[in-house]
């Protein structure tokens, strides 16, 4: 099965900048100036997104795909995930576009809209790794999760999709929102 | 215990999700190579664990779970509202002396994973 390409960059991503490399994450690790995700209570991040963006209602609008990412490490929105979104064609994702997600953690647009909405298997993949190492969140190399694929099935082009994903460097949830 | 192992939960009800396939795959020059198919057991793990303790290294490892099967089977299910139908996840194990236990919890509309003990 394809996928779109691996990012080799970050899967072996070093940590020599960050002091630690060498050292075995297994349990907290003490470094002057980061966040530690395995391990606590972690000091205040350096750069989360910012927490002054409120809920959106959707109730009524048309048929769309709609995404937020969540950071459930730092308790704000996922402000400038990178994702790709495919659709399943046999047994291969066709990539369809790359976003980046705003303050709020939404993408600029819908991902799909109206016409543009139409039955079938996605993935949006999250670049997850990338996401924390930007903020300033010490992860082993490679991280537990590097680039997350977020699978759903799209079974109706008349209705409304709305897809949250929780997420920290050690795991997340989505669904069917609202 | 170092190694990979899973557990399929049926959060909505709150029990186990046996007869379930995964498809475990590992990351060999810069594509998945397939290990093997197991099914879950009634406790809604494997037999034995995804990846022993003896062959665990460290590399970049795929799960599938193939849950859209036993979610339309269950009673009072319709498949309309299936929406994570076959998640996969996807997890480095940065070292190799370490247990990587990965759960998927798992409804119709949502499944949630984590690095689990």
């Amino acid at each position: 099965m394809n996928h779109p390409p691996e990012r080799p960059d970050l899967t072996r991503r070093s940590l020599v900048g960050a002091g630690l490399a060498g050292i075995g994450l297994g349990g907290t690790v003490a470094a002057t100036g980061t966040v530690l995700a395995q391990g606590a209570p972690a000091p205040a991040p350096a750069q989360p997104g910012a927490l002054n963006t409120g809920p959106t209602m959707q109730s009524g609008l048309g048929p769309r795909l709609t995404m937020h990412a969540i950071d459930n490490f730092h308790g704000t929105p996922g402000a400038g995930m990178v994702c790709d979104l495919s659709v399943r064609e046999g047994d291969t994702y066709r990539p369809i576009k790359t976003i980046t997600t705003g303050a709020n953690g939404r993408s600029p647009e819908p991902l799909l809209i109206d016409d543009a909405l139409k039955t079938g298997r996605y993935e949006l993949l999250m670049h997850v790794e990338e996401y924390f190492a930007r903020i300033g969140v010490a992860l082993p190399s490679p991280n537990f999760l590097s680039l997350v694929p977020i699978r759903f099935h799209i079974r109706d082009a008349s209705q409304r999709y709305h897809l949250p994903i929780l997420f920290t460097p050690w795991g997340y949830s989505y669904y069917r929102g609202s | 215990m170092a190694g990979i192992t899973t557990h399929i939960l049926d959060s909505e009800r709150g029990r186990p999700a046996p007869g379930v396939r995964i498809d475990f795959s590992v990351m060999e020059e810069g594509r998945w190579r397939l290990v093997k198919s197991v099914v879950t057991n009634a406790d809604g793990r494997t037999d034995t664990p995804i990846l022993p303790a003896a062959e665990a290294k460290i590399g970049q490892y795929q799960l599938e779970f193939f849950i859209d099967g036993y979610l339309k089977s269950r009673p009072g299910v319709s498949e309309a509202d299936i929406f994570v139908d076959n998640p996969v996840v996807r997890f480095a194990v940065f070292d190799a002396k370490q247990h990587y236990h990965v759960p998927m919890l798992c409804t119709p509309g949502n499944c949630t994973t984590y690095r689990g003990s």
